[in-house]
């Protein structure tokens, strides 16, 4: 027990400390997050009618960027599953990075979930028992299962190591090693749930089709390691903890192959949809070209095309790939360009035409952006802190009175 | 708009049936009873104490609100309980006696719709006699503030032309795979739903209103999380306003569009409050949920027809009992060539379209 | 001269019957009339130009009839039975119970036709000679009657194979007359119509046709929309789209959604150079 109040105000002790820089960032995602606190406040009072989104287009932003995290979330597994499959010695050392990182990712896709709905005060008539729980028939329940299953399985992997290793205590395979391979298989099912809740849906030709999930998978296996390698880079950086080249190469590979069969899976669909050209097609048409000259999306399509296609052709060649002062470009390109599609590009135009026929446009209004970039900046804030948190122990610098430092083995 | 002290027992005396002209005609007390339009006396003591009291009663109302089941968990009490707690609210707030009725499923019926596509002349009365009964939204202000549950699609009748016929697929490549000598021609889905000519119907145009089919296999119903809509054993698919999460699945799902969100607090001036409400169907709804068209089943619950059906100028929408072979749809089903509205995805709807 | 004469005669009656026909509807509303000194809302219920109702309160916030600002058609029924009398006997409606099939009586709307069987066929004019009965069934100009009714100068019903007298009764003129020549009330169109438009009046009859408010049930009570009060007998198929309907003004269109500026798009080819 004194181990357990220990560890927790060493912890918060270790990650209160920091910087200038550190607060300096810390304070501004503060703002962000007072700012989206008020226009969260605002949504629910006057209703979604201060956002963008209509009884047309009732799902956007939100809903965009809760996809586009389950995503992250689920990347996170490109780290973990090398290290626990494959033995990769350097993933390993930073494997409760990757799950701290999920954790987040979860933490966030749940405030959008909160942002999303009409009625958050009654997200309680969603809990067994004291409400109804729609399962197995509602894939919304569904996917509240395995989002909250992946984000308990990480927390508890990932802080019983950390535990472990602030203690200085052998870490108990016999239940762990379980946990960690159901994880793996876990993130998988998060990204397959959430294509599902889209994808069976034949009322929106556009995401009725079943290589929903697999694009969700390989565009979440390029996204979420991209965002990784850009966190690697800065803790480098800025930290005294070194992350291999190994772990970043391998890492920059697999975005490299997710992103080249992210794109393949795009060709595909718009083959097969604008080559016999049905009216089910006219969502993607209305993304690419604009239907009945309404063309708001169209240039965020071409952008991410651009944006997808150029950071691809530049990964193929291990010459950009690791050169360490272009990758964060193009894992930047890369992360914007998925966002683009599978955020916005794949949920707006999933209302265009509506299954009546009639066309309408969406814009996120000044609440909406605020209040994503409000829950973007909570989840870096909280982000830091478990990154900063887990480094802390991993190098050794937060850890129980006269156990050994073994962090950095 | 306090009636006077005589006034409220009158109006209890009303059934919350959808037929005033039993009262009008002096309906007994038995068959007021029979019509299953019982109210019960706490709400119009409730009513009574609570007009004076305004603020207060509303917030403990709404309170007592959060913490109600889910409609069709509720007990036989339970559901009293809520009934009275609305009509106090609703009394209130709209200064006059409102019911809520909880009249259940009636034995022996199931209820159907058809519509004579080619009757329908696109003149939007079936809409506008929907959001008069039905308590929706009406503001004029803000985008959103306006629910409709009836959309009315204006299409093309379409013609080919001589003009046209070397026009091709795909035009500029110089290889012609099909023509093009055709504008858009039958039930497309596509075409005006703003159209506003000076009269209709127009000659180079048909008309096709759409709202909910209370599908028999309901994509709406399956994937609401929290069960809030279901259907009705006698067939609309209702919703359950106060156990709604707003989370909008059923929109995505609905193939109809039928659903509509309450983007605000529906804006609904006291003077056009419909009072006769019923708990699953029209009784004022609240900010962030779901709503649609239930058949108007305050209406429908105590035998009377649906608002639409009842202002189409030209009779083109028929409502009936599935089950009693000498009503309107049956009758139409076995003498008319129906169909139903996208019935390649198999949510069987109990709404038809029809021809002469 | 003697035309002009009867032309004022006829005017002249005509406006003492309208005018009394309000006089009896002002009359017979209660005291709602006195308490709001307002204009009575009068809407049009199926086609303008036939029945109407007026507004007006029959309990407190429950209006009778609920009327469109835009076009002042009936948009909603508080009382569907208003102003309804019992069918009368019906082929094939036997089943009905008793009062169970209700119509609201046309005679009412129809201005003149107080008069058609006194003042003027009564064979006891009184200014001028009484209108001579026509003999045969054979067409013959009737400047009276066109001047009352315009619409049957060019009639279109029929397209000239048929004429007034296969559907009024020749010497009771405030009847219509069925295939026996006996008379037909003008408040049961239906089995006028029904000679020549038997499927029609069958679909009508099991309710596929035409309008009925009230009761849903099959046996339940109905006020039954007449043919006449949706179609215009002169001119069934209205020249404009050859449809037996009249057109009319559309009811306000949806409010456009947020986002949308205007809704030009909905006319143009979703796909450009189309």
């Amino acid at each position: 027990m004194h181990q357990l109040t220990s560890f927790a105000t060493d912890y918060t002790r270790y990650v209160l400390k920091g910087g200038t820089k550190f607060y300096a960032w810390m304070g501004s995602l503060a703002v962000l997050i007072v700012g989206m606190l008020y226009v969260f406040y605002l949504q629910n009072t006057d209703g979604l009618i201060v956002t963008g989104m209509t009884s047309q287009i009732h799902d956007g932003l939100y809903f965009a960027n809760l996809v586009f995290l389950v995503g992250v979330a689920a990347g996170a597994v490109t780290i973990v599953f090398p290290a626990y499959v494959y033995h990769h010695e350097g993933m390993h050392k930073v494997t409760v990075l990757g799950e701290m990182l999920a954790i987040t990712a979860v933490i966030m896709v749940m405030m959008f979930v909160f942002a999303h709905m009409g009625r958050p005060d009654r997200l309680w008539h969603m809990i067994p028992i004291i409400g109804i729980y729609n399962f197995p028939h509602s894939m919304l329940a569904w996917d509240v299962l395995v989002l909250n299953g992946y984000l308990i399985l990480n927390a508890i992997c990932g802080f019983y190591y950390l535990w472990i290793k602030y203690t200085g205590g052998k870490i108990n395979n016999k239940w762990f090693m379980p946990l960690v391979f159901l994880s793996i298989v876990w993130a998988f099912s998060i990204h397959t749930v959430t294509a599902f809740l889209i994808s069976t849906m034949p009322s929106r030709p556009m995401w009725f089709h079943s290589m929903m999930p697999i694009r969700f998978i390989v565009t979440a296996f390029a996204a979420g390691p991209a965002l990784i390698i850009l966190a690697f880079m800065i803790i480098r950086k800025n930290t005294k903890f070194w992350i291999d080249d190994s772990v970043i190469n391998l890492l920059s590979t697999i975005v490299t192959y997710c992103l080249g069969i992210a794109i393949f899976l795009t060709m595909s669909e718009v083959v097969v949809e604008l080559y016999a050209r049905t009216e089910h097609a006219n969502g993607l048409y209305y993304l690419m070209f604009g239907l009945h000259g309404l063309t708001k999306l169209v240039p965020w399509f071409w952008a991410s095309v651009v944006l997808m296609v150029g950071s691809f052709l530049l990964l193929i060649f291990p010459k950009f790939r690791h050169d360490y002062k272009m990758l964060p470009i193009l894992c930047a390109t890369t992360f914007a360009g998925i966002w683009i599609e599978k955020g916005m590009g794949l949920i707006v135009p999933g209302f265009i035409p509506s299954p009546i026929g009639e066309v309408t446009e969406y814009y996120p209004s000044f609440v909406e952006v605020l209040l994503t970039l409000g829950i973007w900046a909570f989840g870096f804030f909280i982000l830091t802190i478990l990154l900063k948190g887990a480094i802390g122990i991993l190098l050794g610098d937060i850890k129980y009175r006269g156990a050994k430092a073994v962090a950095t083995r | 708009m306090i009636p006077d002290e005589k006034a409220p027992t009158e109006l209890v005396k009303t059934p919350a049936s959808a037929d005033p002209a039993k009262a009008v005609l002096k309906t007994t007390r038995r068959d007021f009873l029979k019509s299953g339009g019982m109210l019960s006396l706490s709400s119009l003591v409730g009513t009574g104490a609570l007009m004076a009291q305004t603020g207060d009663a509303k917030a403990a109302v709404e309170w007592a609100e959060h913490f109600q089941k889910n409609y069709r968990l509720m007990t036989k009490e339970e559901k009293d309980e809520a009934r009275a707690r609305l009509e106090r609210r609703y009394s209130a707030e709209y200064g006059k006696q409102v019911t809520v009725d909880t009249t259940d499923a009636q034995p022996g019926v199931l209820m159907g719709y058809a519509l004579n596509i080619r009757k329908c002349i696109g003149c939007r009365r079936c809409v506008h006699a929907c959001v008069a009964e039905n308590n929706q939204s009406r503001g004029k202000g803000r985008p959103g503030e306006k629910i409709e549950w009836i959309q009315v699609l204006r299409m093309e009748r379409g013609k080919f032309e001589q003009e046209k016929m070397d026009h091709g697929y795909p035009e500029g490549l110089g290889i012609q795979v099909g023509g093009n000598a055709y504008t858009p021609a039958g039930q497309v889905l596509e075409g005006q739903y703003h159209y506003n000519p000076e009269k209709v119907p127009e000659a180079d145009a048909t008309y096709m209103p759409i709202a909910c089919m209370q599908c028999e296999k309901p994509p709406c119903v399956k994937v609401c999380p929290v069960r809030t809509t279901y259907r009705e054993p006698d067939g609309p698919v209702v919703i359950d306003y106060n156990w709604c999460i707003g989370c909008r699945m059923c929109m995505g799902a609905c193939p109809y569009w039928a659903r509509r969100l309450n983007v605000t607090t529906p804006v609904l001036p006291k003077e056009e409050m419909n009072p006769v409400t019923h708990y699953l169907g029209n009784r004022p709804r609240m900010r962030g949920v779901v709503e649609k068209c239930h058949w108007c089943l305050q209406r429908s619950r105590h035998g009377r027809y649906p608002a639409c059906v009842e202002v189409c100028p030209v009779g083109a929408r028929k409502f009936g009992n599935l089950l009693d072979p000498e009503s309107e749809v049956s009758k139409i089903l076995e003498r008319k060539n129906v169909f139903r509205l996208k019935a390649e995805l198999n949510t069987f709807p109990k709404f038809f379209y029809f021809y002469d | 001269m003697k035309k002009i004469a009867i032309y004022a005669t006829v005017l002249a009656l005509s406006g003492g019957a309208l005018y009394s026909v309000i006089a009896a509807e002002n009359a017979a509303e209660p005291a709602a009339a006195a308490e709001a000194p307002k204009e009575p809302i009068v809407c049009f219920e199926s086609r303008k130009g036939a029945s109407e109702i007026t507004q007006q309160e029959i309990k407190p916030g429950w209006p009778n009839v609920k009327c469109s600002p835009t076009t002042g058609a009936a948009l909603w029924y508080g009382d569907p039975f208003e102003g309804t009398v019992p069918m009368g006997k019906m082929p094939g409606l036997e089943k009905l119970p008793e009062g169970h099939a209700l119509v609201k009586p046309r005679s009412g709307k129809l201005n003149i036709l107080p008069m058609c069987g006194t003042a003027c066929h009564n064979g006891v004019g009184p200014q001028f000679n009484p209108p001579k009965l026509p003999k045969g069934k054979k067409p013959t100009p009737i400047p009276t009657m066109e001047g009352l009714v315009p619409d049957v100068k060019d009639l279109q019903h029929g397209r000239g194979r048929i004429w007034c007298l296969d559907c009024h009764h020749t010497t009771k003129r405030d009847k219509l007359v069925d295939h026996f020549g006996d008379p037909i009330s003008f408040d049961q169109p239906q089995l006028l119509c029904g000679k020549c438009h038997g499927d029609k009046l069958r679909d009508w009859r099991d309710g596929i046709h035409g309008k009925r408010i009230g009761e849903f049930a099959s046996n339940g009570k109905k006020r039954w929309f007449t043919c006449t009060e949706c179609h215009n007998p002169h001119n069934v198929q209205d020249g404009e789209r050859n449809r037996g309907f009249i057109q009319l003004q559309p009811e306000p269109s949806p409010q456009l959604p947020k986002g949308m500026a205007n809704a030009d798009h909905e006319k143009v080819h979703p796909i450009p150079n189309h």
